[in-house]
């Protein structure tokens, strides 16, 4: 409404049309000019990459010369018989499944933690955040002598307590590696997830809970017809940002395993780099990584339509 | 309104002009300047008219090694030395961490900036970027005559030489004097008497042989001495060269059926899979005598003297047994050439980068990294100071046949379904037949074409 009565109101003003196509033009100028330096830059490093990616995706390339053969989709019907990469699909599933379990509700404990009355909260508002502080490739070979088989703290705890059935090389042995990372990556994002949910908790009007108090709600109540419907939306924006973070995660992984012992903890993105920078195939690294961006585009668009779909509900 | 626009829209197109050619331009004039400034100022002979160019200042090497400790040392002084001899010029030095560093220079000359000077360990791994056209031949503009034969023959390919030798190494079994003498034990002569140290070091709760298998290299030496103890020296020239035996040959299986029975024994420590030997996991228990062996090359005793000195004393080595029945013989090693030197052919001083490659394969880097960093000089001439080079020298010298790496032998994509099939060994997850038909399988995909 207020947009139309300015807009009466400038047609008033404004006499000749000539003027006003002026101004539009200058408008639009404008803009282009706002919007330019990102939209290239996006355009260049990743709708261009992407592009590029399919490209390479067709032809046998080792990516170090120019020698490039053309195979049409040759390179994906192989990659649809490639046990190792279903293997890192699984894994990466794994992943995503595990983080949307572990690091979102454990953020949000955290953050729920972080507003309770407890002394030296300042503290352990530090301490829960050091994980995301600190540097991926630090992390891993922390972690490696954690879960070192033979002198690593982990062991070393789980004899103290009584438990050396438990104990074993945690990265070493297939069954238990990908557990061990996955562990890992969890520990480092959680964190991540935690600051998200206190800025969002601090957002919720005090009132709300006021009335609440009022109205005789228990503690359980209150979170449950409070806090978790409010932050339903961030909660949705975080899922998102775990489930591709998983789809594409490498750090870890390249710093701990390699992706071994014998593939059990590849990942896409860890089998891509192989592929492309120690096999040197760079077409079929590049038919990975397209596969990989296809897959997390389709998983974010069925996110999307069911959040979409869910506001519609409401 | 408009104009201003107008030209606010040019200052930021030129600011982005300006911003993305700065850094070619805007630093190579800084250079001049600053270096016409000592021009004049140091070297009055030079001939003033002469363009700098030519003169050979303010120019920029790169040169990227993976060297650690002493070695390291050597290649710096091979740098100060070369820098002096040429002045002007700089050369910029990455000391890269083994493992990364293949990737990185595979990405680098991908990507169209390749360092000018490189490291590189002969064999498939060079060649791979020979092929792509990647490296220049450097056989002319080096004295080839200076250089051990078989060093220098893992960077020629086709009669075409492209790089430069610095030391070899071979692959002994390190062990503990002192573990050895406490349960009263002798180097062994043949592998059951190998066997019979396992079994009483396993027994006495010590891990007879460390090994860090994450690095897959690591676990790949007990596959190739085994195939060679059991196939002969022949054996992996046959498979490779496609003429004869292949990489499932009988005595490939038998390697990798001792290499599971030296598992199931509790030869290894735990979760050997997933320990990192960039990272010291099996040298840590070395050091701490909780094993008594390591099957490794010769710059085990670079690491040990940059990590535990006073380990030195205590470590000893014999060669790997030969098996009965076998055609490979106790004097057959398995060993390599590292580092080789290589110029780049994008490199833009070629003529400078072919001198520093001379300047680090000369005989004074040799020397020092024999002395000090405990490994066989690939430069001939060079007197060993060091008695424990010597015995290893000797021991190359003596010698029959030398067994290059496999992995860096052969193609890229093959060796790695050689590591990757032997950490599986290791891991007990596949069968040695299994194992042998995936190289196979790979090999004829790769090499019969």
């Amino acid at each position: 409404m207020l947009e139309k009565v300015e807009k009466l109101s400038a047609q008033q003003v404004t006499t000749s049309t000539l003027i006003k196509k002026a101004k539009k033009r200058k408008e639009i100028l404008t803009i282009v000019g706002f919007i330019a330096p990102a939209l290239i830059v996006y355009g260049v490093y990743v709708v261009y990459s992407i592009f590029m990616t399919f490209y390479y995706s067709m032809f046998d390339w080792s990516g170090i010369d120019k020698n490039l053969v053309f195979l049409g989709l040759d390179n994906y019907i192989k990659l649809f018989q490639d046990d190792i990469f279903w293997k890192s699909l699984g894994n990466n599933s794994l992943l995503v499944i595990t983080s949307l379990l572990t690091q979102i509700p454990l953020g949000l404990i955290m953050a729920l933690l972080l507003f309770s009355p407890i002394r030296g909260m300042r503290f352990f508002r530090s301490i829960y955040f050091m994980p995301f502080l600190m540097s991926t490739v630090a992390i891993g070979i922390l972690f490696i002598f954690i879960y070192d088989g033979n002198f690593g703290l982990l062991n070393g705890l789980l004899g103290a307590i009584g438990l050396e059935s438990l104990q074993q090389a945690w990265i070493g042995n297939e069954q238990t590696a990908i557990w061990a990372v996955i562990a890992t990556v969890c520990w480092q994002f959680a964190p991540f997830y935690m600051i998200l949910f206190r800025a969002a908790i601090v957002g919720i009007p005090e009132e709300l809970y006021e009335a609440a108090d009022i109205d005789g709600a228990k503690k359980w109540q209150r979170f449950k017809n409070i806090t978790l419907p409010l932050l339903m939306p961030i909660i949705i924006t975080s899922s998102i940002l775990s489930i591709i973070g998983s789809l594409k995660y490498f750090d870890l992984i390249y710093v701990m395993t390699g992706g071994g012992p014998n593939n059990s903890t590849e990942l896409m993105a860890t089998y891509m780099y192989r592929q492309t920078f120690t096999n040197f195939n760079m077409g079929y690294g590049s038919t990975i990584s397209f596969s990989m961006f296809m897959i997390a585009l389709g998983v974010t668009v069925v996110i999307l339509l069911g959040d979409k779909r869910r506001r519609g509900e409401e | 309104m408009k104009k201003k626009l107008m030209f606010l829209l040019v200052l930021v197109s030129l600011l982005f002009v300006v911003a993305c050619n700065s850094t070619s331009s805007g630093s190579d004039s800084e250079k001049d300047n600053t270096d016409s400034g000592q021009e004049t100022g140091s070297s009055s002979e030079n001939n003033s008219g002469e363009s700098k160019g030519d003169s050979g200042a303010d120019k920029t090497l790169t040169l990227w090694h993976i060297e650690t400790g002493p070695s390291e040392e050597a290649i710096n002084q091979a740098v100060e030395r070369f820098e002096e001899k040429n002045p002007g010029v700089t050369v910029e030095v990455s000391q890269i961490e083994n493992d990364p560093y293949k990737s990185k220079l595979s990405v680098a000359m991908g990507g169209g900036n390749p360092p000018d000077v490189f490291h590189s360990w002969g064999g498939g791994w060079l060649k791979q970027f020979v092929d792509a056209g990647q490296v220049r031949e450097i056989g002319n503009d080096i004295d080839t005559s200076i250089y051990n034969e078989a060093a220098l023959s893992v960077a020629t390919f086709d009669d075409k030489v492209y790089g430069a030798p610095v030391s070899m190494d071979v692959v002994p079994v390190f062990y503990n004097k002192d573990i050895f003498a406490k349960y009263d034990l002798e180097e062994p002569e043949t592998y059951d008497e190998l066997l019979t140290i396992v079994e009483t070091l396993e027994s006495n709760r010590i891990i007879p042989f460390t090994l860090a298998n994450q690095s897959k290299w690591t676990g790949s030496f007990y596959m190739m001495y085994l195939a060679e103890r059991f196939g002969g020296p022949e054996l992996f020239n046959e498979a490779f060269g496609r003429t004869g035996r292949g990489f499932d040959d009988e005595a490939y299986v038998k390697a990798a059926e001792k290499i599971q029975e030296l598992v199931k024994m509790n030869a290894f420590p735990d979760g050997v899979n997933g320990m990192n030997y960039d990272t010291g996991q099996s040298r840590q228990l070395l050091y701490a005598e909780k094993a008594g062996m390591q099957v490794m090359g010769g710059w085990l005793l670079n690491n040990v003297r940059d990590e535990m000195p006073e380990f030195e004393d205590k470590l000893g080595f014999f060669l790997f047994p030969a098996v009965d029945g076998g055609e490979g013989k106790k004097n057959h090693v398995v060993g390599g050439v590292s580092p080789v030197f290589s110029v780049t052919k994008s490199s833009e001083n070629p003529d400078l980068a072919a001198e520093l490659v001379k300047e680090l394969a000369s005989v004074e880097t040799a020397e020092y990294m024999s002395n000090k960093a405990g490994s066989i000089s690939a430069v001939n001439g060079v007197e060993y100071e060091d008695p424990y080079i010597q015995k290893m020298s000797d021991v190359l010298a003596n010698s029959e046949a030398m067994q290059t790496y496999y992995d860096q032998t052969l193609p890229p994509e093959l060796a790695q379904v050689h590591l990757d099939t032997t950490q599986a060994l290791f891991g007990l997850s596949m069968t040695p037949e299994e194992a042998v038909k995936k190289v196979e399988e790979k090999a004829k995909e790769l090499l019969d074409k």
